[in-house]
């Protein structure tokens, strides 16, 4: 074997090990691994930076290994994949919501190609090229019903499945940089003046964002008030702060 | 358009063989026809006719490509 070790990335440690086993076909025990970088989870996969491994056969009578395949199913090897694609298998819908897109955009007279990733949780479908903002519409309508489409077409049973997100132009990721950002401003605009804010005209998704971006900030609570598209995004001070507010503020009165 | 939304309605139903999708074209506004199954016409149309909306959208993104206005009719 000319490739002696390859670096293989993941999503996480762990992915990128399992990656490395399938690529040289071996239990994880027969090879020797180096860390070259931890991954940060990102969310839904997007904006997140891999895991980087480098991955070697141990030394130790590797072609007896090699030749008995050692418990792995029997496969060809697949050439080490080192431009870390997230994808490790993909599954029958994937392929199916990546058929079914690029019908519809053949058919919107928008012919381009569309990649597709897979992992636990979401298929990822990437329209390439550029669709001259057509395709995002406003406020990424255009996108979002692709999207769901996509998603009804692909899960018709309605038991669900994995999400499937439509995006091009890293659109989404750029969104939620944007949400993310404008959470920690209203965060910090809550925090100083101790007033609830509400931020209303979003998606589910992007509510989620919100909340998820304020989660770990102790000082702040987050909650969505309201149905459908009236639904608003609360944030406000966290409870224990005013109740200590309130406190001080009695003490303050009662000492006048 | 008509091929469009047949494609996607076709994706979307039990019954792909009843999709009928009919074209009244216009000079400036075309109407689109779809027709399905009965019991398929609350897939094309979605939870709060979230799937009709979707499929507008996409229609009329499409629709800007070249300069036109497409409606879609779902009938009953």
């Amino acid at each position: 074997m000319k490739d002696d070790r390859i670096e293989v990335e993941g999503k996480t440690i762990d992915e990128a090990i399992t990656k490395a086993c399938e690529t040289f076909g071996v239990p994880r025990e027969k090879l020797h691994i180096e860390i070259l970088a931890e991954g940060t989870p990102g969310f839904f996969g997007l904006g997140s930076k891999k895991a980087r491994i480098r991955a070697g056969l141990l030394k130790i009578d590797v072609t007896s290994i090699i030749d008995e395949g050692d418990g792995l199913p029997a496969r060809p090897v697949p050439p080490p994949e080192t431009d870390g694609s997230l994808t490790t298998q993909e599954g029958a819908d994937a392929l199916r919501a990546k058929e079914i897109l690029e019908g519809i955009l053949e058919r919107m007279q928008i012919p381009c190609p569309v990649s597709v990733e897979e992992n636990e949780e979401i298929i990822f479908l990437n329209i390439q090229g550029d669709g001259g903002g057509l395709l995002i519409g406003k406020k990424g309508q255009n996108l979002d019903a692709l999207q769901h489409i996509l998603n009804k077409a692909v899960h018709r049973g309605g038991n669900g499945g994995k999400m499937i997100v439509v995006d091009t132009e890293t659109y989404r990721k750029r969104r939620e940089e944007m949400l993310v950002n404008l959470a920690a401003r209203l965060g910090e605009k809550v925090k100083k003046t101790q007033k609830a804010v509400t931020v209303g005209n979003m998606n589910a998704h992007e509510r989620r964002i919100i909340h998820l971006a304020l989660k770990n900030d102790t000082e702040v609570v987050t909650k969505s008030r309201g149905e459908g598209d009236l639904r608003k995004i609360l944030i406000m001070p966290a409870k224990r702060e005013k109740a200590r507010e309130r406190r001080s503020h009695n003490q303050e009165a009662t000492a006048k | 358009m008509k091929e469009l939304i047949k494609y996607m309605a076709q994706a979307l139903v039990d019954h792909p063989d009843q999709v009928e999708v009919s074209e009244i074209v216009g000079e400036q506004t075309s109407v689109i026809e779809l027709r399905v199954a009965k019991d398929d016409l609350g897939k094309v149309i979605g939870k709060q006719g979230r799937t009709a909306k979707a499929m507008r959208t996409i229609l009329s993104a499409a629709s800007t490509k070249v300069r036109k206005r497409t409606v879609l009719e779902i009938i009953e």
